[in-house]
């Protein structure tokens, strides 16, 4: 017989925190893919789906979605954008283009150094954002009169550029860019208030 | 020349800007008037942070698991270079000699074994289907740099084993790599020859039967056409036990 194969050198299962994921190389290998999806995937999915109202183009999205941070791994910096921020970004976007229609009207995306990075800036309420559970965060869209609310909605996960919403509301352009400015600066509010968190004056 | 864009109508289109509204139009002055002013890159920040909120508020949907393992098989196929091809897995077979007592495949386990590659790759949606099971791979003292994955799939009883990093065997000519499944008593079982893609310099196998039923995995430089049984030196080595 030969020689013992004995020794167990197994690396074992690595859970990897959402710092592991996003340090430089992680999102080039499928171990750290793997990682994100198991940290994001069930969000991804429920943004498609409310985007989409269709489990199977949901399913396709989230898949496509994932492939395509794979391949295009190295243009995301971890010290300049919020990964899950930046992951629902792709998810809605991919969503909202199945569900219109790829790209009928040409968008323009924030850019991912813009999408929420931690206290870099020093500004202490995008650290605590992260924190905010499910249900302050509902509790705050309740808080918001209907007509903002149902802006962001149409907005968000509808698609509909401005004019489109001002023509599906029934109101002028200007409102409909008062409302969406308004309710962000209500939910920041009250999620700030929640977290009691010093508001930084400008 | 247009007028330069004020901070007050910045944060208009910033806000449109943060749940995906403005038009492109408005793009290259919001994106002038952000390349000069800090405030309002705080404010596009922060409108980014609150957006980002919104998926939070929905009532959570489970994804199914074959969504998960139809983006890993997807990933670990492109990330070997396309090992999992059938062309691929066509020159692996091709590379066991005929006279081993033990061919880790034979024609009707090759047409399975594309079988479960097509399967990974398409997504398989049979809801019925066990899950795939992963076990990592780590190298020996001997190849330090050797690192991968075995994935094992139940309801084909057959897995795919890949690894990076690891050096030609090089003890004498013709060597080759052979992997072994030890069970938790009795000699190792000679299970499969593990070759290198020339592609992706990675190197991989596809072995037969339930992997699962054994204690480990591991791998050991044999002369050419293998051993009965492991007499080099280990390379590489799996814990296959559930614990």
């Amino acid at each position: 017989m030969g020689a013992g194969l004995i020794g167990i050198h197994s690396e074992g299962t690595v859970r990897l925190s959402d710092e592991d994921i996003v340090r430089s190389g992680s999102l080039s290998s499928p171990e750290g893919i793997e990682a994100m999806y198991d940290r994001y995937g069930a969000l991804a999915y429920t943004v498609a789906l409310r985007i989409l109202n269709d489990e199977g183009a949901a399913e396709d999205v989230v898949q496509e979605s994932f492939l395509s941070i794979w391949r295009r791994s190295t243009t995301f910096d971890a010290s300049k954008g919020s990964l899950r921020a930046w992951l629902s970004i792709v998810v809605r976007n991919r969503a909202i283009d199945r569900l219109r229609g790829a790209r009928t009207r040409e968008r323009y995306d924030v850019p991912v150094e813009l999408t929420g990075a931690p206290s870099t800036l020093g500004d202490p309420w995008t650290e605590v954002a992260a924190e905010l559970t499910s249900r302050r965060v509902r509790a705050a869209l309740d808080a918001l009169p209907v007509e903002q609310r149902q802006t962001l909605e149409l907005a968000y996960y509808g698609g509909y550029s401005q004019n489109e919403i001002a023509s599906v509301m029934r109101v002028p352009l200007g409102t409909v860019k008062g409302r969406v400015r308004i309710a962000l600066e209500k939910l920041r509010g009250l999620l700030a208030q929640e977290q009691e968190v010093e508001w930084q004056s400008r | 020349m247009a007028e330069p864009l004020s901070c007050s109508r910045a944060e208009e289109l910033l806000a449109l800007a943060a749940v995906g509204a403005v038009d492109l139009d408005d793009s290259t002055e919001l994106d002038r008037h952000l390349a000069g002013c800090h405030d309002c890159r705080i404010v596009a920040r922060q409108n980014a942070a609150v957006v980002s909120l919104l998926p939070v508020a929905l009532e959570p949907a489970q994804p199914p698991e074959r969504l998960r393992r139809a983006i890993m098989a997807r990933i670990y196929a492109e990330a070997d270079g396309g090992s999992a091809s059938r062309s691929a897995l066509r020159r692996l077979l091709d590379r066991i000699p005929a006279s081993r007592p033990l061919t880790a495949v034979g024609a009707a386990a090759a047409a399975a074994l594309v079988g479960l590659v097509v399967w990974m790759n398409t997504g398989g949606r049979s809801p019925a289907v066990a899950p795939a099971e992963r076990f990592t791979v780590a190298g020996t003292t001997a190849q330090p740099a050797a690192s991968g994955t075995l994935t094992y799939d139940p309801s084909t009883a057959q897995s795919v084993l890949t690894v990076r990093g690891l050096a030609a065997p090089s003890s004498s000519p013709g060597a080759v790599y052979e992997v072994w499944l030890v069970p938790a008593s009795g000699p190792p079982v000679a299970a499969a020859f593990i070759t290198q893609q020339p592609a992706s310099g990675t190197w991989t196998a596809v072995i037969d039967g339930r992997v699962t039923d054994y204690r480990m995995l591991a791998a050991t430089v044999e002369p050419a056409g293998g051993s009965p049984g492991p007499t080099g030196t280990e390379v590489f080595s799996a814990d296959l036990s559930r614990s």
